[in-house]
């Protein structure tokens, strides 16, 4: 349980619990709690099928289907289908760079917990997808009680990954995705921009709503090395000897194109972006974030 | 040729540390931090250093490095070039050239120039060549080498200065050079018989080769040899060294104009006196120049300075004044010199000298105690911190000396005896013991003058400790000198007041009080006239009318005017022939054993190759810093 209260710091929860989170979108399914939706009420009908993911549970795969057609789908019911929020968390070793005490990740998942949280609160299925260039971990949504603490003890054992590629696992997201819900990627980013713009654009097409959360050290915001130094990359290892006081505005020139390149097309998107440093409270970037959205619906 | 050699070779096996610069280099040569940072593709098109130009500068600073330390074991081996010391064995020929005055004529240098060169060329082939200039003193120009184009260059670089000739110092130096090695010594002068220095004594081994080649020089000269004030006007004094009798313009200047021409007739081989009619200024320079064609032109002129001179300040103590004893004799031979412009006496008797304070008393330069009787306490204690501050002092231990009081008087024990004896036989005479002190200068030639003087009576003294520069006939000591490490002091043990000897009555009493004097006030007292090669400290000897920016202690004032003549010991161009020359030179027999680690060390104290190694090692580390600063 440590782990758990880790991650639900009861002043970040106080503080979380005023706030309702809506969904942008109306979204089929069941709605209880605040939730607009044309679905009224509560049930355990039958709804769809999808595709199998590794990690679904097994009770729920449809054997008859499989006997007919060889394919692995599993019944979806209506009452999951309330809001699904996929939680999508990078793991990939950029993530472990920190210079203030915490890490990339660290903080990334705080954050994936605390929305996991609130979404619980909000009786809303929770998923919670780890990657780096593929897909590492996979906890399927659920609503169900205890699911949120199986989302809690994943993002306490998730370990650093190689690579980034975020479009790859999206793109093995989007498949299994059939109902519109809610997809929430905590990532630094540093990936090719369009690769991941169009993975994102493809939840947009399927009428998910998407919220892109960009987690980023301030040391990548402001490169404040003093001495020269050769500047390794966590994931390709590839050196660069750089005099700091040489090179940081046009590093800081790019981050920030790179930033701004992300805002822009995100938001012409529908997609929203939240640029969050890890030396901020963790609650002001979420809370700000969730202010952006209240002040939307 | 030349090759670098070491005195301690072993310090080299210091520069094997220059490994590990290297093996840094090459085994580990990130020295760099390495810093893990996730947005490196963001730095790469970035403009950082380009990877060449850092590996250009790595290799930079792995040569200042390696250099640094190859320098500092190359500097603590002493290095040195074993080509500019010869094998112990290499015979050397020394061309040593006359440069004093007498060979200032253009064409007669010239000639002597080109006799040089022939001698440097014309050298055994085996030989090393060396170039010695000489004329009062001799100096190296070119050490012994083999390179003749360097030496023959460096005879091109001759010039003739305005000293005379001293040939002892050009022999000792051709002795000097050559060591232990077979040798011959090439003389290029114009032989003038002035040039041996009777009191000199420097030879060469006997199996040294002498050669002599003459430089013909002008056979008559014209020498302007003393100038001096006498009541307002100028007196010059001129010597005509030819074979030929001469009637001679002369000129005298005064701040660079001429004020007067006339002319004069000199005999042949003779002097003559030159008084001009102008009066000169109390203050200035004047010159005196003499029209010699054909003969030196450096003692064509002789400068003089006319500005007053401050005169020397002496109390003359004695008992009592009042009478004809009263230091009477003393006063008037002081008051000769320089017709009474060198000294200030002022005789005063022990109880007005009590009276006086430290203030006054130092404001004399010398003291000359001729009685002690009436000094009070307080006077005593005067003349004791007057010495012990470093004042001079001439103590005759005549009559009037009361030696109960010595020991106050001197802060010491004087050691002389309470009563005074009468010499052997009655009376003696003086015999000089040191005839080189300045006291008894005007007596070296002819000496007899001092011993014409007879004394009846002395007081014994203590010889230890102190030097005696004269005796009496039956070898008590008379005159003695007290070392002291500021100041002088002398004692004359017999009478300086005509009462227990005649001495004030002879003609020797003046010049040997007035050298006597000279020499306590020495060193107090401002030079106005020098002699080359003698000169003033930082002037160079170069004749003429210089101001010195120091003043003389106890002299007041930012600055002085001095003249500064040539030597005319050199004008006299009488030539010895060559077969006397090589006569002259005293032949000794060799006793210097080669010595090649001597050598050795020897020339690596005068390249002093360390210290450049040291300074080269500086600039490489700073060199080193600054590159490895850019790197940052």
């Amino acid at each position: 349980m440590a782990g758990q209260a880790r991650y639900l710091d009861p002043a970040i929860v106080a503080r979380l619990g005023t706030i309702d989170l809506k969904a942008r979108t109306i979204v089929e399914g069941f709605l209880t709690g605040l939730h607009r939706s044309p679905f009224k009420g509560f049930s355990v009908e039958f709804a769809e099928y999808r595709q199998y993911l590794p990690g679904d549970d097994l009770a729920t795969l449809d054997w008859k289907i499989y006997a007919r057609s060889d394919r692995h789908v599993v019944k979806k019911f209506e009452e999951e289908t309330n809001l699904e929020c996929h939680i999508l968390l990078d793991v990939s070793r950029s993530m472990g760079y920190g210079s203030h005490g915490i890490t990339k990740l660290q903080y990334a998942s705080y954050l994936a917990g605390a929305l996991a949280y609130l979404m619980n609160r909000q009786r809303d299925a929770v998923g919670l997808l780890t990657f780096d260039e593929r897909i590492r971990d996979l906890l399927p949504c659920s609503a169900r009680p205890g699911h949120l603490k199986a989302v809690l003890l994943a993002l306490e054992r998730v370990t650093l990954g190689t690579k980034t590629d975020v479009a790859r696992p999206l793109g093995d997201l989007v498949q299994a995705i059939s109902k519109r819900g809610l997809v929430v990627l905590i990532s630094d980013l540093l990936d090719e921009p369009d690769r991941v713009i169009d993975g994102l654009k493809h939840f947009r097409y399927r009428g998910t709503d998407v919220i892109v959360f960009q987690v980023l050290d301030p040391d990548e915001l402001e490169f404040p090395f003093d001495r020269a130094a050769r500047f390794r990359d966590l994931e390709t290892d590839d050196e660069v000897v750089a005099v700091p006081g040489a090179v940081r505005e046009a590093y800081k020139a790019r981050i920030n194109a790179l930033i701004a390149n992300y805002r822009t097309v995100l938001g012409q998107n529908g997609i929203d972006y939240c640029l969050l440093e890890t030396s901020q409270p963790l609650e002001v970037g979420l809370l700000s974030y969730l202010q952006t959205r209240k002040k939307a619906f | 040729m030349f090759g670098l050699s070491f005195l301690s070779p072993l310090y080299l096996l210091g520069a094997l540390t220059i490994a590990v610069p290297i093996a840094l280099h090459l085994f580990r040569r990130r020295t760099e931090t390495v810093v893990d940072f996730p947005a490196v593709r963001l730095l790469v098109q970035s403009p950082v250093e380009q990877r060449r130009r850092r590996r250009l500068r790595e290799l930079v600073l792995l040569a200042l490095r390696v250099s640094a330390l190859v320098l500092l074991a190359g500097a603590f081996a002493r290095p040195y070039l074993a080509g500019s010391t010869l094998a112990a064995d290499t015979p050397v020929t020394v061309v040593a050239v006359d440069t004093s005055f007498s060979l200032s004529n253009a064409q007669a240098f010239a000639r002597a120039r080109q006799r040089a060169e022939e001698a440097v060329q014309n050298a055994p082939r085996a030989h090393a060549v060396a170039l010695v200039a000489f004329d009062e003193s001799a100096s190296t120009i070119v050490e012994p080498t083999t390179d003749r184009g360097a030496v023959v260059a460096a005879v091109g670089g001759l010039q003739a200065g305005a000293s005379g000739t001293r040939y002892a110092a050009a022999l000792a130096k051709a002795a000097e050079l050559i060591g232990a090695r077979p040798g011959r010594v090439v003389f290029i002068t114009d032989l003038q018989q002035g040039g041996w220095d009777a009191a000199a004594h420097a030879g060469l081994a006997d199996d040294i080769e002498l050669e002599v080649v003459p430089v013909d020089g002008p056979l008559q000269n014209l020498a302007v040899v003393s100038t001096e004030r006498r009541e307002g006007r100028v007196v010059a004094s001129l010597h005509n060294f030819g074979l030929e009798p001469r009637a001679v313009p002369v000129s005298l200047s005064v701040d660079g104009r001429v004020i007067e021409r006339t002319s004069i007739d000199i005999p042949p081989q003779s002097a003559a006196h030159v008084a001009f009619d102008a009066p000169v200024p109390a203050s200035g320079a004047a010159s005196v120049a003499v029209e010699d064609v054909g003969g030196y032109a450096a003692d064509d002129v002789r400068h003089l300075v006319l500005d007053p001179t401050a005169a020397a300040r002496i109390a003359v103590v004695v008992a009592d004044p009042s009478t004809l004893r009263g230091g009477l004799y003393v006063e008037r031979a002081l008051g000769a010199a320089d017709e009474g412009r060198e000294f200030a006496v002022t005789v005063v008797d022990g109880r007005a000298l009590s009276a006086w304070d430290a203030s006054e008393m130092a404001k004399h330069q010398a003291l000359v105690v001729l009685g002690t009787r009436t000094l009070e306490r307080r006077g005593r204690q005067l003349i004791s911190g007057y010495l012990a501050g470093g004042g001079s002092m001439l103590l005759a231990l005549g009559p009037d000396v009361d030696p109960g009081t010595l020991q106050d008087v001197l802060g010491m024990s004087p050691g002389a005896g309470p009563d005074a004896q009468p010499l052997e036989g009655g009376a003696a005479t003086l015999v000089v013991g040191d005839a080189r002190h300045p006291v008894f200068r005007p007596f070296t030639e002819p000496t007899a003058a001092l011993g014409d003087v007879s004394f009846q009576r002395f007081r014994p003294i203590d010889e230890n400790g102190r030097a005696v520069l004269a005796r009496y006939a039956g070898g008590a000591a008379a005159l003695l000198e007290q070392p002291r490490s500021e100041g002088r002091l002398l004692f004359f043990t017999s009478d300086l007041d005509n009462q227990w000897n005649r001495f004030p009555l002879t003609p020797a009493f003046v010049p040997f009080m007035v050298e006597t004097a000279r020499y306590l006030t020495a060193g107090s007292r401002a030079r106005v006239s020098w002699v080359l090669p003698a000169t003033p400290p930082g002037l160079q000897p170069t004749p003429g009318v210089f101001t010195i920016d120091t003043p003389a202690a106890g002299v007041e004032g930012q600055g002085r005017r001095v003249a500064v003549n040539v030597d005319t010991k050199e004008s006299n161009p009488a030539p010895i022939s060559r077969e006397a020359f090589l006569e002259q030179v005293p032949r000794v027999p060799r006793s210097v054993a080669a010595d090649p680690e001597g050598d050795a060390r020897k020339a690596e104290d005068e390249q002093r190759l360390w210290q450049l190694g040291l300074l080269a090692m500086f600039l490489a580390l700073a060199g080193e810093g600054l590159v490895g600063r850019r790197a940052n």
